[in-house]
């Protein structure tokens, strides 16, 4: 076998002779242990796709690390959220006119939803591997079998998860103070799911560009904040002058916004459709160049 | 058969440092391979260019066969790595952290259990199984990461400094499981400041500086190319130091009535210098051969003074 002079080309030689006798000759130098099994788990069908058993083992050790301390995942966004609805929603709400026909705290529910959604689904993808690498136990993962597309999507499905659970639990919440409609429930289930997968997968680039935690904080008060609250979350863009009615569609959460509201309400300020599409295709790239950034190895290894 | 371990002009600089230099040599299967250099030779680069933690600049590294970059999902299943720093999941108790790594590897959860416990149980920290990394002791924290580095049942074992910083006792507990490993066929690197270690554990070391291989070669006869002390205690002081005319000999010179002579290769020397000290009319009432450590001839090939002699007398 001569050197390959091209690390990255594979080897013309069929994978499956290779293992074949590699195999046999790992057995045969483990004489009497009845355990061993004919082929490495990673080199046989089946258990390894990029939804194998690796990447199961790494999406469980993501929903548990977030599931396991409920005080530091789901109770800080659980009490936002019920000061959200009892200051804006009902205090401050009882003083508001209708907004676009609802009641301000019901039209306010699906901006709080949004908002806590995308902000658990970065923090979660950003934070999981950031400290990862500032403890550097993301060895465990990058020094394994798993192909970079099944660890880039436990990341971010993992994520995006937590978003999810954070948005049912914001729902929960409204319900106590007012009763939630769902008008287009197909349009809901489809936005809160690319919605959180857009957010982990921006987090995922946001965990692998950060240099210490405060790089975190600032992602998300800098970035993440004034486009949410730009966002139209508060309020309609009805109510804007033209000219600021018209920059705010430059804001992506606008669309966000907007798509999870019309899930509720049925109300809409811009196509549905063609937001969850832009979302769709948007979030596709993200997910891609962080496939593309874990195989490079960016902010990961030297 | 591919052996376990193939480089080829393996290169990686990090700004102006060269970590590796065209590093190219085999570890033969079953082999327990020592890898030795001083600090910042390129030791540690090298194997996290094996497990994919440092990308190469040039060359070619391959485990078992399969290229560390082109067939990395193979490469890396078969290697388990026991690695210098403390780099474990600080969020989960060490039994899920070894089931966890089990799984990644694709072992279902299971076998992971059943591999977590065993891994657990043959370092001898079970006891401590629902512990987190954090609130370990030292010398449990490098038991540990042996255990981690076993869940995978690797054919590869890499240990990068597995004994830094542990007690004698522990060291010697680390050893007993690591050679019934390596007896069970499998492949062990070891990189090691305790030379002594090297010395007795490995079939094998290759002796690393400025990210390039010196030599590779056994361990006897390394220590076979340096010089040995040959002592001669005579029955009475003599004068002078005697004028030896004996082949091998590089330096002579008294401590009171012994006479100390370093010589290549002290064993081959010694009748001569007894037949010529005779001649000379020296009684001679005791003889003491002392070979030259590994650590003297390590010390001797990788000294920073490049004109050095290559294999001077160690003084």
């Amino acid at each position: 076998m001569s050197a390959d002079s091209n690390p990255g080309e594979r080897r013309a030689s069929n994978p499956g002779e290779r293992r074949a006798s590699n195999t046999g000759e790992h057995r045969a130098s483990n004489t009497g242990d009845g355990r061993e099994t004919p082929t490495r788990a990673v080199d046989s069908r089946g258990g390894n796709g990029v939804f194998g058993v690796g990447f199961r083992s790494l999406l469980r050790r993501e929903i548990l690390r977030f599931v396991r301390r409920p005080t530091n995942t789901f109770l800080p966004p659980a009490i936002t959220n019920v000061l959200y609805f009892a200051v804006f929603g009902v205090v401050l709400g009882q003083r508001i006119e209708d907004v676009a026909g609802f009641d301000y705290i019901v039209f306010l529910l699906p901006g709080l939803v949004v908002l806590g959604a995308i902000s658990n689904a970065f923090e979660n993808a950003s934070f999981s591997i950031f400290h990862g690498r500032w403890n550097e136990y993301i060895h465990e993962t990058l020094t394994s079998p798993l192909s970079y597309t099944s660890m880039v999507l436990a990341y971010i499905l993992a994520a995006a998860l937590r978003g999810i659970t954070v948005g049912l639990i914001i729902v929960g919440i409204g319900l106590v103070f007012t009763p939630v409609p769902i008008a287009e429930p197909v349009y809901l289930a489809a936005f809160m799911i690319v919605v959180p997968l857009l957010f982990a997968s921006l987090g995922v680039i946001g965990g692998l560009v950060a240099n210490d935690f405060d790089d975190l904080t600032v992602m998300t008060q800098f970035i993440l904040r004034p486009l949410v609250f730009f966002g139209a979350v508060f309020y309609s863009l009805e109510i804007l002058p033209p000219l600021y009615r018209t920059l705010s569609l430059v804001n992506p959460m606008v669309y966000m916004v907007n798509g999870v509201r019309y899930g509720f309400l049925g109300y809409q300020e811009v196509d549905p459709l063609v937001s969850l599409g832009v979302l769709s295709g948007f979030t596709a790239a993200v997910v891609a160049l962080d496939v593309y950034l874990f195989k490079r190895g960016y902010g990961l290894i030297d | 058969m591919d052996p376990a371990i193939r480089t080829d002009g393996l290169r990686k600089a990090y700004g102006d440092v060269q970590a590796l230099d065209g590093l190219t040599f085999e570890v033969d299967r079953g082999e327990f391979f020592g890898l030795l250099g001083p600090n910042g030779a390129g030791k540690t680069t090298f194997i996290n260019v094996l497990v994919g933690l440092v990308r190469k600049d040039g060359g070619t590294a391959e485990v078992f066969g399969f290229d560390v970059e082109g067939e990395y999902r193979q490469a890396r299943d078969r290697i388990g790595l026991a690695p210098q720093e403390f780099n474990v999941d600080r969020f989960f108790p060490i039994h899920e952290v070894l089931e966890h790594k089990a799984g990644y590897h694709g072992v279902p959860q299971g076998e992971a259990e059943r591999r977590a416990e065993e891994a657990l149980k043959t370092v001898g920290i079970w006891e401590k199984r629902d512990t987190r990394f954090d609130w370990l002791s030292g010398g449990m924290k490098r038991r540990f990461l042996l255990a981690r580095a076993l869940v995978t049942e690797p054919e590869l074992l890499i240990l990068d400094e597995p004994t830094a910083g542990v007690d004698v006792q522990l060291r010697r507990d680390l050893w007993r499981v690591i050679e019934r490993l390596n007896a069970g066929g499998t492949t062990i690197l070891l990189t090691t400041h305790y030379i002594e270690e090297a010395e007795r554990l490995c079939d094998r070391v290759a002796i690393v500086d400025s990210g390039r291989i010196v030599e590779v070669s056994t361990p006897d006869e390394l220590r076979s190319r340096g010089t040995d002390q040959v002592h001669l205690t005579l029955s009475e002081r003599p004068a002078a130091v005697p004028a030896l005319d004996v082949e091998g000999v590089v330096e002579t010179r008294l401590e009171g009535s012994t006479l100390v002579v370093t010589a290549q290769g002290g064993g081959t020397v010694a009748p001569d210098l007894l037949r010529e000290l005779e001649y000379e009319g020296y009684d001679v009432l005791d003889l003491d051969i002392r070979r030259a450590s590994l650590e003297e001839v390590f010390v001797d090939m990788t000294r920073t003074d490049e004109a050095a002699e290559p294999m001077g007398v160690i003084q």
